[in-house]
């Protein structure tokens, strides 16, 4: 029994015969983390196929907002088949997972990597940190400001909106730490928001007040939902599309509910 | 030459704000600096059309769809879904502005007396709201002209076949 002799299908034996269970469970997880991370529908189908087919298996993939089901077929013995769901949470935003669970998948298709690799890649990537806090908060405080000088603002109402748009996101970290409902969240976090980029309306500081109320709450705003909705309904995935639509639809309703509690509360809606 | 400063500002004002989102949206920290180029390239876009007499939205979906068609490219030069860079950059041309005052419309329409005394609220209001919807939808557009433009099924193997 030497290495010269090997099996002819050993290679292909070792990657199906991955039961269709782990396989199943597996695609799920993925499919959970990448709609958690902001994926649109197309994208989540794409990356499971690519693993899918990798290990041997036909897919059959069906993506709601609010659950995945899959259902494997083995294209080697056709009695291992497998059916499963899973539901998943609201979607978030981390670009970071979902370039990562790309090149893994891709990975997975390229040079058939076995599952129980996989698997523990796909572990360490879930476990993928956030930009430290503190260049978040900045960032945002920048660009807000940034986006008042675009809009015509002057260097004092950019200023406001720097201070406004920071505290903002940083009592929105906070309402979701407490496991507030997250829409509270949301509505929370435009209010204190608009309290404090209302202030230079109060005052008179600056040329144009109103830019800094009108650009400062804008690191709340649900782009990722709005778009992946549109690109949805342009794919034809009707239903994901609609959910998502009225998801960030409703984010943004969140968001004028708090600001108007702010406007009526300073009184801005007479100036 | 005074033309070319604002371009040179807007481009700087706009590389900050798409980097500032590309960090809250976990954008990896090896790609910021596309997502704050393709912003920039995008607004100054905008920019130049609107100096020169283009409309708001056709000038938002020029910088738009430049956005995206750069994204594609990049996306196969640096190993990354476009996505990752094209959100934060058109998030630079998001309409604010129009969002905030067909919002605070709304806040008048609530009172009934202002709503009769100055009816022109009410044409203000959905001129707002439209125009807002309408960019928003430009900036979609813009993001996903990949899946509209190439039937290839993602960007990666577009460029597979030239191996």
């Amino acid at each position: 029994m030497s290495d010269a002799s090997p099996p002819l299908t050993q290679d292909r034996d070792e990657h199906a015969s991955a039961p269709a269970c782990r396989v199943a469970d597996f695609l799920l997880d993925l499919g959970a983390g990448l709609l958690a991370s902001g994926a649109h529908t197309g994208r989540v189908a794409r990356n499971l196929e690519r693993v899918a087919e990798a290990w041997g298996y036909r897919m059959e993939l069906f993506v709601t907002f609010t659950g995945l089901m899959v259902s494997l077929k083995s294209e080697v013995d056709p009695t291992e088949r497998v059916a499963r769901f899973r539901r998943v949470p609201l979607p978030g935003v981390h670009f970071g997972i979902l370039t990562e669970a790309s090149l893994l998948t891709w990975r997975v298709a390229e040079e058939r990597l076995p599952i129980g690799e996989v698997e523990q890649r796909w572990a360490a990537i879930r476990k993928l940190s956030h930009h430290p806090r503190g260049s978040v908060l900045a960032g945002i405080g920048a660009a807000c400001a940034s986006l008042c000088l675009l809009v015509g603002g002057d260097w004092r109402n950019a200023g406001v909106a720097f201070v406004a748009a920071l505290t903002g996101l940083f009592v929105r970290q906070e309402v979701l730490k407490l496991r507030f409902n997250p829409m509270i969240a949301f509505v929370t976090a435009s209010f204190i928001t608009t309290l404090i980029a209302g202030m230079d309306t109060v005052f008179h500081l600056g040329g144009s007040p109103e830019k800094t109320l009108a650009t400062s709450v804008l690191y709340l705003i649900p782009g990722v939902p709005l778009i992946n909705s549109t690109i949805d309904l342009i794919e034809g995935n009707i239903p994901t599309g609609i959910s998502r639509g009225v998801f960030g639809g409703f984010i943004l309703l969140c968001i004028a509910v708090g600001m108007s509690l702010s406007i009526l509360l300073l009184g801005l809606h007479n100036f | 030459m005074e033309i070319l400063v604002q371009i040179a500002r807007d481009l700087l004002l706009a590389f900050v704000v798409a980097v500032g989102f590309a960090l809250l949206f976990n954008t990896p920290r090896r790609v910021l600096w596309v997502a704050g180029l393709l912003g920039g390239a995008g607004h100054a876009i905008r920019f130049l059309l609107l100096q020169h007499q283009v409309g708001i939205i056709p000038a938002t979906l020029s910088g738009a769809v430049f956005i995206g068609l750069a994204g594609i490219f990049m996306a196969h030069r640096v190993h990354t879904p476009p996505v990752v860079f094209t959100m934060p950059a058109c998030i630079t041309m998001i309409p604010g502005l129009f969002a905030y005052r067909a919002m605070l419309g709304c806040i008048r329409i609530t009172d009934l007396s202002t709503a009769k005394q100055n009816p022109e609220v009410l044409a203000v209001t959905v001129h707002y709201f439209v125009i807002t919807a309408s960019l928003l939808f430009t900036l979609a557009i813009g993001i996903c002209i990949g899946a509209l433009l190439f039937r290839k099924r993602s960007v990666k193997s577009m460029f597979r076949r030239t191996f």
